[in-house]
């Protein structure tokens, strides 16, 4: 286990005051927040500042922390001496705490009332039970697992109490199949898969809100589709059937009305992502002209420009 | 510890969380909800606490609020408002996408 050093994470010296560090964090706060940062890796930076501010901003915790970490430099092999914390009573959070934060942290602060159950509330605590903690967590598909539905491999660390009562974190590995028809946004709930209950409370459930990574071809707003058709000159002013192929591998004949132009939009309703009900596919006409790179296709232009009297610029001043 | 189990998800539809449910997936007690809701900040759909149902939308919002308040000591109207300009530049970048420009 690596060791941490929570000031440099918050840009702060180690006499820094609480006001100071509070600064320091509302200021990281505002850079990486996930939302709006535009900095490489703003969310895991934001958990990295998250987790120095628990402890910096925690009087209990941040002198354990710097009576312990006295002589470390960050990334330093670090082991914490056995009941290193006998003279420190944490009242911080529980289970999901521990979960969001690294294995230095858990190891450090992670203890949910193990030397308490020997006092006075032993008796109390006994018969306390709990409903386990929700996860919330992302999950990024691809387009076509809408179609066909997948299944995901997710890895979640689950905060566990050992036999002394300290939290030590399980990597803990899920095979999830995700429904057909699942649209972008939408949550996938898996029950019971949350943090444990505690005494005798059920655990928790495991909240996925989904989103799709960006396709080459196909936009997605809600359980529409959106995709640019390119199409020849005559299939456009002629008027065609050509074939769209879909994310999930087959084709869908559509037809082209005569006199459509390159920007033209047409739905074809319920041809989206399939659910109930299902979203539409929106197509935008893209015109692709054929090159005039052989003698043939330079005089089928020139026969056009000499008969078809076309003005593009007709009506725009020009 | 592994646990390679198949794991069937279930979908949940656009209003479904019920008010201990949306608490509990914030980590909020159900007053934060309730405060919320009766002050206008978080929409909910329904008459009374029993039958209001929140969908994904209201826990983004949930969870937005919730940040803004605990990181910055935001006051509850002010997270609102963040959440609420967050909501329409997400909604402008969708036009955005739409219009085929991002």
């Amino acid at each position: 286990m690596q060791y941490k050093d929570y000031y440099q994470t918050l840009g702060v010296s180690r006499e820094a005051t609480a006001d100071e560090i509070k600064k320091a964090y509302r200021k990281l706060a505002r850079k990486f927040h996930p939302d709006l940062s535009k900095e490489p890796g703003a969310e895991a930076r934001m958990k990295e500042v998250n987790e120095a501010y628990a402890v910096l901003s925690d009087p209990e915790k941040r002198a354990a922390y710097d009576a312990l970490g006295r002589g470390y430099r960050p990334g330093e092999e670090f082991r914490p001496p056995p009941d290193w914390d006998a003279n420190f009573e944490f009242s911080g959070h529980g289970f999901g705490e521990a979960a969001d934060f690294s294995d230095f942290f858990a190891e450090l602060f992670g203890r949910m009332g193990g030397r308490r159950r020997e006092g006075p509330f032993a008796r109390r605590e006994a018969h306390f039970e709990a409903r386990g903690e929700d996860h919330y967590a992302k999950i990024v598909l691809d387009l076509e697992d809408a179609w066909r539905g997948a299944t995901r491999q997710i890895t979640l660390r689950v905060p566990r109490l050992d036999a002394t009562g300290r939290v030590v974190l399980d990597t803990r590995t899920l095979d999830v199949q995700i429904p057909k028809g699942v649209r972008e946004g939408q949550l996938i709930r898996l029950a019971g898969q949350g943090s444990p209950g505690l005494g005798a409370g059920p655990p928790g459930d495991l909240l996925l809100e989904v989103h799709f990574r960006p396709h080459d071809r196909f936009k997605v707003s809600g359980r529409d589709l959106l995709v640019d058709l390119p199409v020849a000159p005559w299939e456009a002013a002629l008027g065609a059937v050509v074939p769209v192929p879909l994310p999930d591998g087959s084709t869908l004949k559509v037809r082209i009305p005569a006199g459509a132009q390159s920007g033209s939009q047409l739905v074809v309703r319920g041809k989206g992502i399939p659910g109930n009900p299902p979203g539409d596919l929106e197509l935008t006409l893209r015109v692709v002209l054929p090159a005039a790179d052989t003698p043939r296709a330079r005089e089928l232009y020139e026969q056009m420009a000499r008969e078809l009297r076309f003005d593009p610029r007709a009506g725009s001043g020009g | 510890m592994q646990d390679r189990d198949v794991l069937v998800g279930t979908l949940l539809e656009d209003t479904c969380l019920t008010l201990e449910q949306l608490a509990r997936a914030c980590a909020v007690e159900r007053e934060w909800v309730i405060e919320h809701v009766r002050e206008g900040l978080l929409p909910a759909p329904g008459e009374s606490p029993e039958l209001w149902r929140f969908g994904s939308r209201e826990l983004w919002r949930a969870r937005q609020m919730l940040r803004f308040e605990r990181d910055f000591e935001a006051v509850p109207e002010l997270a609102a408002l963040v959440a609420d300009l967050l909501e329409e530049v997400e909604a402008l970048r969708e036009r955005l996408r739409r219009a085929g420009f991002e």
